[in-house]
């Protein structure tokens, strides 16, 4: 037999799928051929790492519960439900995560906005959004003498 | 084996009939087992129950379709076996999705395989097993569950996910490739023994 076979066949052999007919003659050349004796070895390592666990637990009375369900007439379909919705509630409280997430940043900010507008807005109660307003003493007396220059018109330059 | 075979027969007529109590019988016999499989693809023990419970009521669903010349137990099987993979669908991860994988998966190794040290606690090793399975595709996962733990022989596997033989060999071939591959990874410490 060629190596070239023999490998080919080593996972049926593991396996238990081989024929004695067919696995007599493999046999034969893994007892002569070291590095196709190597390669079965390794797959009997890989097959160890799938030793039996312990039993799964199943819950007491679980064998009537669903006869019990069987025989109310629930398809089967109902438990699909339920996985959808606690998919559901799992994406629910997704949602909810996010939500509080996006509140907290709208409030965060909205205290910036409000502490930055606070920052922006001048301080000194002397300081007028009116530009004219330190000026407007100036201005009367500006008005008050064209008043008098009005009431004395020889002080007026004469028309040309 | 045969005179179980029989038993289940006589208890599905039963719970054909209507008998609540032959139904139950049934599932007793097989829950176990059922639990085992759905435990290889969730650790989640509310959703093993919901999957296994699942199984059972479509198993009851189709009793009638149930073709008595083959054993209860692959066909029972069978429903358990899409009832992960339609949940797995359910929750965005499709097995048909996996099938691209195939290509993706390198030739073996050259690395021999490792073996789980002679210090491992049963328990350990399945743990580090089941940690390497689950990073697998479904594909994948299901041959090896199915050869490796249930002890199916390839025709079995065939019969059961709609294959031939020929896909079962080497899907199982490029699964223990992918299988070595991951846990050799995950595990760099085992690639030194053996």
């Amino acid at each position: 037999m060629e190596c070239q076979n023999a490998r080919s066949m080593i996972p049926s052999y593991c396996d238990g799928e081989l024929s004695e007919a067919q696995a007599g003659p493999l046999r034969q050349h893994l007892l002569d051929c070291q590095p196709c004796r190597g390669s079965a070895q390794d797959l009997k390592n890989l097959k160890r790492w799938f030793a039996a666990s312990e039993a799964a637990a199943v819950p007491h009375g679980f064998a009537a519960r669903v006869a019990r369900r069987a025989m109310q007439g629930d398809t089967g379909e109902l438990v699909a439900g339920e996985a959808v919705l606690r998919t559901g509630e799992e994406g629910g409280r997704l949602l909810h995560f996010v939500l509080a997430c996006t509140a907290a940043a709208a409030g965060l900010m909205l205290m910036l906005a409000i502490g930055v507008r606070q920052l922006g807005l001048p301080q000194s109660p002397r300081i007028s959004a009116d530009p004219t307003k330190p000026s407007l003493e100036r201005a009367l007396q500006d008005l008050d003498r064209i008043n008098r220059a009005e009431k004395a018109p020889h002080a007026l330059p004469k028309k040309p | 084996m045969e005179q179980e075979a029989t038993d289940d027969t006589c208890l599905v007529e039963e719970a054909l009939g209507g008998n609540q109590a032959s139904f139950q019988l049934l599932v007793e016999r097989y829950e176990q087992r059922i639990f085992n499989l759905i435990r290889h693809y969730t650790r989640n023990p509310v959703e093993i129950e919901d999957l296994a419970q699942e199984t059972f009521l479509k198993a009851f669903r189709r009793l009638s379709s149930f073709q008595r010349q083959s054993s209860f137990y692959t066909w029972l099987y069978r429903i358990g076996v899409n009832t992960i993979l339609d949940s797995l669908k359910r929750r965005g991860r499709s097995p048909v999705q996996a099938v691209e994988d195939l290509e993706a998966v390198p030739a073996a190794s050259s690395a021999s395989s490792p073996s789980p040290s002679a210090t491992l606690e049963r328990e350990e090793i399945a743990r580090i097993t089941q940690g390497v399975l689950e990073e697998l595709p479904e594909i994948f996962r299901t041959v090896l569950v199915l050869r490796e733990y249930e002890d199916m022989a390839y025709q079995d596997i065939a019969d059961m996910l709609g294959i031939s033989i020929g896909t079962v060999e080497s899907r199982l071939f490029r699964a223990r490739a992918r299988f070595k591959e991951r846990l050799l990874q995950k595990h760099p410490e085992f690639g030194n023994e053996s």
